[in-house]
């Protein structure tokens, strides 16, 4: 009876057959959704990289942007965040103007290294539950369990050709500041430093060079910053502008989105650095 | 594996002014993202006819120095430098001789003929075919880019001061957006009996 | 096989794309759902202090072949009226022509929707997010489309907005996509974001100062739309015949029309 009910106590309109695509036209807002268009064939995932995989398939149609350096590091004042600015699809530099650093809320930040498409959905995804998150439980999220839900999201879809290796940085007062590694594979680690991309080894050479957990505020800013610029320098994938974050108890604060060629030069002529650059004929 | 022309990285351009060529290179060397070397001019010079060289780093090493050999032996035999035209010839005629293994590189030459003092530049593709033009020429793996801007900004008929903010705001601004070439460059302006030579200082990343 | 790509007699003509994807290494086997083609093409915005240029060619090519010479890639967004007369976005999608049309008709249809359920039209920033979230709805099976939507923001300024096949995005200054954009974008930056230019006798050396990024005027803009494609159309096949183009200012939208190349 109840399903008979439940099938024909309706109001008329509402049996009228609603096509699925006209159903989100209908929803309040955009929403981000965990449902995706699949193509009609046996092996999604091998058709994807058939057509987006640069690596595999140099001449695929469609080129989705990458290379990228990203670093965070925990010290005794809180975190650092810093990135490049620079997508490249193949060798085509497509915008020296990206923001890596995603801001999921006043706390709690992201890096993007990987597919920019994935990073900027999945973390805007994430942002949306940790607000859910506040809101059901009144108070404010962990990064712990942000990086969490982020981890075991990429982790539902591995295999499926998601590409990101992101960052999680905040600080909490039960946590104090954290930061997670996270990429598509799955993989989610707790550590006091991560770099990641296609420049990730230059900027741990000088990163690891320098770093102690007592550095002060203002010489950790100029460390993640220094250390991107020598990424940016020797990696082809890296440049654009210097993206320089700090996350404090009280939440981040910007600490600008400066062009790498100014800071380049001053860093070689007023310090020194950089003696391989040529600055006269030979 | 990825193709020859673009491991090493590298553009090169040249242009025609008013009784003046100018041609540019970028300075890098990688090895696919690493970037090896910022000091690795592209261009060599023969006397009066200047070429430059993209593509894969050994040969052109190994094809500037096939020249030097054989525009040496040129004008021991004829007692003169060797023309423009004469070299664009010689550079065609060499890469054929490879047609079946060819060096990777896309030349291009420049210069001013020294008996009518006209302007010269051509390019080739890897196996010697000429591309004679009147405007300029592109080569190396920001070659879209170059099309792009010096189509956009080369007008006929420049002085050697114009020619040299030309050619060097075309290849500043095309390698800007490859990957794979830049860390500064070199330009030569080229006028009957006076070459200057300039280095740019360019983006760092 | 693309070792040897610039080696014309190796490889046949070195042309950037071809019907079927050949995979890397010989062995693979082709694929036999391939539902892309490339219809070739440019599209190009320009946002300005209190306007904003969307441009577009209209040859729509397959391979070596065109389809025809007028087929536009800018669309306006979200009219009252399939007329769209009053509409105040524009989209630009250049690629694979049937995923762009059918990606205009369902941003088309969202923003309509949203004017009819919230009695205003929707924000340029609104509606950058929003084909953001419908671009990466289809993340595993994408549309094969370059997408920019322009429009005016909450202050009147000129807005662009780029966007990858899979829905990554960015507000710009300016922005070239498709085939030609490789040549026309060094060309903007030069030209729009004055990237490279120093001020004359501000310094020596490395003392010379940057020049500033002053906002251009509508008619200087418009003379560089026209540049970049004449350059554009000079050296790639794929773009040339038509140039249609919008201007958005506060007054709504102009449509205008320039023939180009045809050879």
């Amino acid at each position: 009876m109840d399903t008979l009910v439940a099938s024909y106590g309706r109001p008329m309109f509402e049996k009228e057959h609603v096509e699925e695509d006209q159903l989100e036209l209908y929803q309040p807002g955009p929403s981000l959704s965990l449902k995706f268009a699949m193509p009609p064939v046996a092996q999604p995932s091998a058709w994807l990289r058939a057509a987006t995989d640069d690596h595999a398939n140099p001449n695929c149609p469609i080129k989705i942007a990458h290379g990228t350096t990203t670093l965070a590091f925990r010290f005794q004042g809180g975190i650092i965040v810093a990135t490049d600015s620079r997508a490249t699809a193949g060798n085509w530099i497509a915008s020296q103007t990206v923001k890596k650093v995603i801001e999921i809320n006043s706390c709690l930040l992201g890096t993007m290294a990987g597919g920019a498409a994935d990073c900027q959905y999945w973390l805007a995804y994430l942002g949306m539950q940790c607000r859910l998150h506040e809101l059901r439980h009144k108070r404010r999220i962990s990064v712990a369990a942000a990086s969490k839900i982020l981890a075991n999201l990429v982790y539902s879809y591995k295999g499926m050709g998601l590409s990101m290796g992101t960052m999680c940085a905040g600080v909490t007062p039960s946590e104090g500041p954290a930061l997670y590694y996270i990429d598509s594979d799955g993989t989610r680690l707790a550590g006091n430093m991560f770099c990641v991309g296609s420049g990730q080894t230059f900027a741990y050479g000088v990163l690891d060079a320098e770093y102690k957990y007592d550095l002060s505020v203002d010489e950790a800013l100029a460390l993640g910053s220094r250390s991107i610029l020598a990424a940016t320098h020797r990696d082809a994938y890296s440049g654009g502008f210097i993206n320089l974050y700090h996350v404090k108890e009280e939440g981040w604060v910007k600490h600008g989105f400066n062009d790498t060629n100014p800071i380049f030069w001053k860093t070689k002529l007023e310090k020194g650095e950089f003696s391989n650059v040529t600055s006269e004929l030979v | 594996m990825s193709s020859p022309f673009a491991i090493n990285g590298g553009a090169c351009v040249a242009m025609v002014g008013k009784d003046c060529v100018a041609i540019a290179c970028d300075l890098r060397l990688g090895l696919q993202a690493l970037t090896v070397s910022n000091n690795f001019p592209k261009i060599f010079s023969y006397g009066d006819v200047y070429l430059g060289l993209t593509g894969l780093a050994t040969d052109v090493s190994t094809v500037s120095d096939l020249f030097r050999y054989k525009v040496n032996m040129y004008r021991l035999r004829e007692e003169r430098n060797i023309a423009p035209s004469t070299m664009a010839n010689l550079v065609s005629s060499s890469l054929y001789e490879r047609r079946f293994g060819p060096y990777f590189v896309s030349p291009v030459v420049a210069g001013i003929d020294q008996k009518s003092g006209k302007p010269f530049i051509c390019g080739f593709d890897s196996i010697g075919c000429i591309d004679f033009a009147k405007d300029f020429i592109v080569s190396g793996t920001a070659s879209d880019q170059l099309f792009g801007t010096c189509e956009g900004l080369w007008e006929p008929d420049l002085g050697p001061e114009d020619l040299f903010e030309t050619i060097s705001q075309a290849l500043l601004n095309a390698v800007d957006r490859d990957a794979l070439s830049g860390w500064g460059a070199h330009v030569y302006i080229i006028e009957k009996d006076k070459t200057t030579k300039r280095l740019l200082k360019g983006r760092q990343d | 096989m693309t070792m040897f790509s610039q080696n014309p007699l190796m490889n046949g003509p070195n042309y950037s794309f071809s019907q079927t994807p050949t995979m890397a290494s010989g062995a693979n086997k082709e694929h036999s759902f391939y539902p892309y083609t490339d219809n070739g093409g440019s599209t190009l915005a320009i946002s300005g202090n209190d306007f904003m240029i969307m441009a577009g060619d209209t040859r729509s090519t397959s391979g070596y072949n065109i389809n025809t010479r007028y087929s536009p890639k800018v669309f306006k967004i979200g009219g009252t009226t399939s007329s769209q007369d009053d509409a105040t976005l524009v989209l630009s999608v250049v690629g694979f022509a049937a995923d762009g049309h059918a990606l205009k008709e369902k941003l088309d249809a969202i923003v309509k929707m949203y004017r009819y359920q919230h009695g205003k039209p929707m924000s340029v920033k609104a509606c950058a997010q929003r084909l953001s979230t419908i671009l990466y709805g289809k993340r595993f099976f994408p549309y094969y489309v370059t997408a920019i939507l322009g429009g005016l923001d909450e202050d009147g300024k000129g807005a662009v907005y780029s966007y990858d096949p899979v829905g990554s995005y960015e507000r710009e200054q300016c922005r070239a996509a498709g085939a030609a954009a490789s040549l026309i974008m060094p060309f903007l930056d030069n030209q729009v974001n004055f990237k490279n230019q120093y001020i004359p006798g501000s310094g020596e050396g490395h003392a010379l100062v940057e020049r500033a990024k002053d906002p251009l005027p509508l008619v200087v803009v418009e003379a560089l739309v026209k540049d970049a494609f004449d350059s554009a159309v000079e050296r790639h096949i794929e773009v040339g015949d038509g140039l249609s183009m919008m201007l958005i200012t506060k007054n709504g939208i102009e449509e205008k029309f320039l023939p180009l190349k045809k050879d």
